[in-house]
């Protein structure tokens, strides 16, 4: 008799609200330090080199003219402001493809891809002179855009196994269009 | 005894209750949370697994404006010059005052930082004259100037191109 009567307790209640306030807590967090890769900003995915540097600098978020070095070569030239590409490239979608000469087979020309994947950005093939001067165009389209208030920063995006010989051509078409400030996107590696 | 006390008072308050609010028998409004977390958690898996937290770095970079007409003599005895072969390998080999160089000394990597604070130790004028195979891969060109960043001396280096008789003072020196 007195069994089920102990049984009868209205089961275990669990104070569910210290559980919720660290939930909350940390989807704040989360949510703040959130940042999304835009698919369609992202041209090209290229796995970045480490570096140890202490006293490197964040990534600008906007006004970035991102040049990207695929593995085979292949040299990209992108903006983030699509209003710009349009101006100069003629399509929002567009993305500059320089191959220099010096080095092997352009993956972009013979099959479209970069690595294992298609390309849906539309490919505006380059060559040296112009690629130096596309930078600038794109620079003073901005310009114009903004009453010369922005411009963009260049950032240089290696893939880690791409061969310096991509660099250097890329280094020198910088230097001869006057972009001689730069920055390489590096992931931070702890000792 | 305090559980005894309090049982007491509640049960007390509970005729108190009764007796003055008699429709009001519900014991006050209970909000049932298990949604909320469930939503909540959703979210929070959600932000968890989009976050990026590793936030990439950059790497200022600046090359010399100057062209052709205002070259910058440089006394061969502050130069220093950084060879990479395609294998890799590094080489440094610091310039004399007569104007030769001293034959190519192997580095390994992990001791560039610290050959380079010695040669900065003895002197502080010395101009890196980075000279990397097209061959050699992207990453420790990168890796090379991190080391360069590292290591605690004023950050004087330039990019030359690797012309034929640096390739054949690398290819002499081991590849």
């Amino acid at each position: 008799m007195k069994k089920p009567k102990a049984a009868k307790k209205p089961g275990v209640n669990i104070d569910m609200t210290p559980l919720v306030d660290v939930i909350l807590l940390l989807l704040t967090f989360f949510m703040l330090t959130a940042t999304f890769k835009a698919a369609e900003s992202e041209g090209v995915e290229v796995s970045l080199p480490e570096s140890i540097n202490v006293d490197t600098t964040k990534l600008p978020e906007i006004d970035v003219m991102t040049i990207t070095l695929s593995p085979t070569g292949d040299i990209f030239l992108d903006v983030d402001n699509y209003l710009v590409r349009e101006e100069v490239f003629g399509d929002k979608f567009a993305i500059g493809v320089w191959h220099p000469d010096s080095t092997s087979k352009s993956e972009i020309i013979e099959t479209g891809k970069v690595g294992d994947v298609v390309l849906r950005r539309k490919p505006v093939l380059l060559d040296k002179d112009q690629f130096e001067r596309t930078m600038n165009e794109l620079r003073v389209a901005l310009r114009n855009m903004t009453d010369g208030k922005s411009d963009f920063r260049i950032v240089v995006k290696g893939d880690r196994d791409g061969k310096y010989g991509a660099m250097e051509d890329l280094m020198a078409a910088l230097k001869n269009s006057g972009n001689t400030r730069f920055a390489l996107v590096t992931e931070i590696k702890h000792d | 005894m305090a559980g005894m006390g309090g049982g007491e008072d509640t049960s007390a308050q509970g005729d108190r209750f009764k007796k003055s609010y008699s429709k009001g028998k519900k014991p006050g409004v209970r909000i049932d949370m298990t949604p909320m977390v469930d939503v909540i958690l959703l979210l929070l898996t959600f932000f968890i697994l989009t976050t990026v937290l590793a936030q990439p770095q950059v790497m200022q970079i600046n090359l010399p404006k100057g062209d052709e007409k205002d070259k910058v003599k440089v006394d061969m005895s502050n130069v220093l010059y950084i060879r990479v072969s395609g294998e890799g390998n590094i080489y440094f080999s610091l310039g004399k005052a007569d104007g030769t160089e001293n034959p190519p000394e192997f580095v390994a990597f992990n001791n560039v930082k610290t050959r380079l604070e010695q040669i900065y130790g003895a002197n502080d004028q010395t101009l890196m004259l980075l000279k990397f195979s097209r061959d050699m891969k992207y990453s420790l060109m990168v890796s090379i100037i991190d080391e360069i960043n590292r290591a605690n001396i004023e950050r004087r280096y330039t990019f030359m191109p690797m012309e034929d008789m640096d390739k054949e003072i690398v290819r002499l020196a081991g590849g």
